[in-house]
Parts: C-alpha cells; sequence; structure tokens
C-alpha cells in the first residue's frame, strides 16, 4: 500500500515467495505460521474489500491474492518448497532420464503403480495408502537433512523420488472417488 | 493454449488402443529390459524386447504410466522395434516419435524417454548375451 495515499499498489516484479510469507528461506518451515500469515495478508488484500476501490487496484488486489495464494501453496507442500528452494539457489530441477542405478527404486514405483491399476479394491488401497504416506515422511526427513546440511545435489535427487510418490497420491485419490 | 493441450490423433490412437501392453519373461535369455523414469513428471516407463537367434526383435512389450504422450511413445516404439534386428533399432530416435505423433514441444521429453526405453532395454540384451563381458566390467 502506498504510505502517502493507502492506494493499493501492484505486486513487485519476481517476488521472493518466502519473503512475501515472512517465513525464513529454508526447507524447514513453521507449517501454523505460514497458515496465519496466509489468512492476515488474504484479509488485507482480498478482492472483496477493493470493490468500491478504482479499477487498477481492483486488479492489483486479484494479482495479490493470487501471488499469495501461489506462495501458500508452493510452501506448503513439501515437494513444491524443495523445488522452489532449489531454483533459488540456482540448481535446476531434475531433468536426466532414470534409469540403470535406480533401477531398485524405479521397480518398486512401477510395482505400486501396477497394484494402483487393478481394479478397486478397498483393503489394497489403504495399504498402498499407507505405504505412501511413510514413504513421503522418509523422504521429507531426508530432503530436510540434505537442505539442512547444503547438499543441494542430495536435495534434489531426492525430491526427484518425491515427484514419483506424488503422482502415485494423485492417483490414489483419484481411485478413491467413488466412479 | 488450447492447441498445447490438445492430444494429437496420434497420441488417443496409442491411448485408446494400446499395442503392446503387457510383459514378456524377465528372466529368459533372449529378453531385454528397459526401465527408466522422468524425474521432472514421474512417468515411470518399461519396455521390453524379445530378440531370435538371428538378432532380431520378433516381440515386444510396455508398461507405462504416466501421461497420453508416455503412453503413446512407449506404445509406438514397441511397434516400431518389432521386426529390426538390435542394431537397427538403436537408431530409433526420439525426434522420429516426436513427430510421428505430432508431440507439443512440452511434450517432447516422453519420446526421449522412449528412446532411451529401447536403449535401455537393448542394453540389458546385450549384457545377458555376454556375462564374460559383465564379469571382466566388474573386475576393472
Amino acid at each position: 500500500f502506498c504510505p502517502g495515499c493507502r492506494a493499493l499498489q501492484p505486486p513487485g516484479p519476481r517476488p521472493d515467495l518466502f519473503r512475501l510469507m515472512e517465513c525464513d528461506r529454508s526447507f524447514r518451515i513453521d507449517v501454523q505460521q505460514l497458515q496465519r500469515r496466509f489468512r492476515s495478508l488474504q484479509r488485507a488484500v482480498h478482492p472483496d474489500r477493493f470493490g468500491q476501490r478504482p479499477p487498477k487496484e481492483q486488479f492489483y488486489s486479484e494479482q495479490h491474492s493470487s501471488l499469495i495464494n501461489k506462495a501458500y501453496q508452493t510452501l506448503l507442500n513439501p515437494l513444491s518448497r524443495g523445488l522452489y528452494l532449489l531454483e533459488l539457489n540456482g540448481v535446476e530441477p531434475a531433468q536426466e532420464t532414470d534409469c540403470d542405478a535406480d533401477s531398485v527404486f524405479l521397480t518398486e514405483i512401477m510395482e505400486i503403480n501396477e497394484k494402483l491399476a487393478e481394479p478397486k479394491n478397498e483393503d489394497i488401497l489403504e495399504e498402498i495408502e499407507t505405504l505412501i504416506k511413510v514413504k513421503q515422511e522418509e523422504l521429507t526427513k531426508e530432503v530436510t537433512a540434505a537442505f539442512e546440511r547444503d547438499d543441494l545435489q542430495e536435495a534434489k535427487k531426492l525430491l526427484a523420488k518425491m515427484k514419483y510418490f506424488a503422482n502415485l497420491e494423485d492417483k490414489l485419490k483419484n481411485k478413491k472417488i467413488p466412479s | 493454449g488450447a492447441v498445447g493441450n490438445a492430444l494429437s490423433r496420434q497420441v488417443v490412437d496409442h491411448y485408446e488402443n494400446p499395442r503392446n501392453v503387457g510383459s514378456l519373461d524377465r528372466n529368459a535369455k533372449n529378453v531385454g529390459t528397459g526401465l527408466v523414469g522422468a524425474p521432472a513428471c514421474g512417468d515411470v516407463m518399461k519396455l521390453q524386447v524379445e530378440v531370435d537367434e538371428n538378432g532380431k526383435i520378433v516381440d515386444a512389450r510396455f508398461k507405462t504410466f504416466g501421461c497420453g504422450s508416455a503412453i503413446a511413445s512407449s506404445s509406438l516404439a514397441t511397434e516400431w522395434v518389432k521386426g529390426k534386428t538390435v542394431d537397427e533399432a538403436l537408431q530409433i530416435k526420439n525426434t522420429d516419435i516426436a513427430k510421428e505423433l505430432c508431440l507439443p514441444p512440452v511434450k517432447l521429453h516422453c519420446s526421449m524417454l522412449a528412446e532411451d526405453a529401447i536403449k535401455a532395454a537393448l542394453a540389458d540384451y546385450k549384457l545377458k548375451q555376454d556375462p564374460n563381458k559383465k564379469e571382466a566390467e566388474k573386475k576393472a
């Protein structure tokens, strides 16, 4: 907001999402603090509050609100948070095809996918859901440790693994939706 | 925009009528198995080839979990390798696959994944034919 006339200003170019949400630029975050910050920011800039303001400010409010949603979603989810941190540190996410070195891991992913592709069975789905959750928690711990010792290459590898499990999680969710 | 997100007719065809889905016996000496993954999008692809005594690929199967373009790329790959020799199959380029399927730029990596899967399957087959070489490489 402009200090003089209190009119809403546009968001700055290429904002730092951590700074925007008042979080330290680190993989470890305080989720409750993030949620509080999200709610208070949205209260200040939500388009509903700018119905009476000039069109330019209404537009800025939409931009701010979108940006805050994006920042919140990015930082809330460990995978997107990790990938964003890599980006801020100038490390590109993994692009090279995974093959020989990762065959044990890929075999595991393949097997879970095959089980998920089978006709819907409540017990098996529950089993798979638990397995995915456990693996994601393990990986999140390992990613936290990697970032803490500034091992960005290891973080990059682990985040790639998390991506495979994130896809499985989505597929599981879709499978659980009653058809 | 809409054009970028629409699946080409070719991709839809492979998606709705996939060819060669399934598995071959990975323990058979004349079967090569390639298992690859794309870390950026989390797609996984398994491609297997069965090679006869003349070095010709007589059967191929795939299992892909991922987007329509990845499924179509691997389906097409199994079609293309059949009837080729191992060396001929190694010449298959991702650009050919992408062109055949009219893949948009954002999906080019799917055709690359299929090319990598073919190469991995053939490398596995070659390794199985020459266990001595494998031992020598291990000792080196």
